[in-house]
């Protein structure tokens, strides 16, 4: 099972739990990114994401697609949060599985480092002064 | 031809707009629309090293030529996760 989904409500353990895994699998690799209170010396009230939608999910679908046949993934689970989400909850949720572990901990870290590169979401960051958006390589 | 601009994150607040139609002549490159657009918000000067542009949802670089209808969006280095 392969999915995408971008959404405005928290990333619960029930949505998570519903998705995850076949027969096939001696392996699951989670990743979960969440909002830190501290960014680079200040203090973050909150965050919001702003997403380009359609072609983030082609973007994803592209990284999807290349972890799933790189390492023959039997799931890949890839759910991004936009608008406000708050400290620590889930930013993005990312969950492959495999028969054996090596390819799923291999996979899990590509999707989110290419996510990292590739996928045009961004995140502002809100303080008790004022709010930034944030670019990672500028 | 016609096209349409989209524009995300701080590159938005700077143009004061998120879509807009334009009318441009036939060959426009994307930097030419750059450089119009930062002719009007000089402010996006300092952006011009680390702007990234697509085509109807696809990357493409600054030489690319447009055609009648696409979807062009100017945005800064991506930053979710």
């Amino acid at each position: 099972m392969n999915e995408i989904t971008f959404q405005k409500d928290p990333i619960t353990q029930a949505t998570i739990n519903s998705k995850i895994g076949t027969h096939l699998d001696g392996a699951i690799v989670t990743f979960i990114g969440r909002v830190r209170k501290n960014s680079r010396g200040r203090e973050v009230l909150y965050l919001e994401y702003e997403i380009y939608e359609e072609m983030a999910r082609k973007e994803l679908q592209k990284i999807e697609k290349e972890a799933v046949d790189r390492w023959s993934l039997n799931t890949c689970i890839i759910i991004h949060r936009i608008g406000r989400v708050e400290i620590s909850e889930t930013s993005i949720f990312i969950a492959v599985s495999s028969p054996h572990r090596k390819e799923s901990f291999l996979a899990a870290e590509f999707i989110i480092d290419e996510i990292k590169k590739s996928v045009p979401i961004w995140k502002k960051e809100f303080y008790n002064d004022g709010s930034e958006w944030i670019s990672e390589r500028s | 031809m016609k096209i349409t601009i989209k524009t995300f994150a701080h590159f938005k607040d700077i143009c004061g707009f998120q879509e807009k139609e334009l009318t441009v002549s036939d060959n426009i490159t994307i930097s030419d629309i750059l450089r119009e657009i930062t002719r009007l918000h000089p402010e996006m000067h300092k952006h011009a090293t680390s702007v990234l542009c697509a085509i109807n949802q696809e990357y493409k670089d600054l030489n690319y030529r447009l055609n009648d209808g696409d979807k062009l969006a100017l945005f800064p280095p991506v930053s979710g996760g």
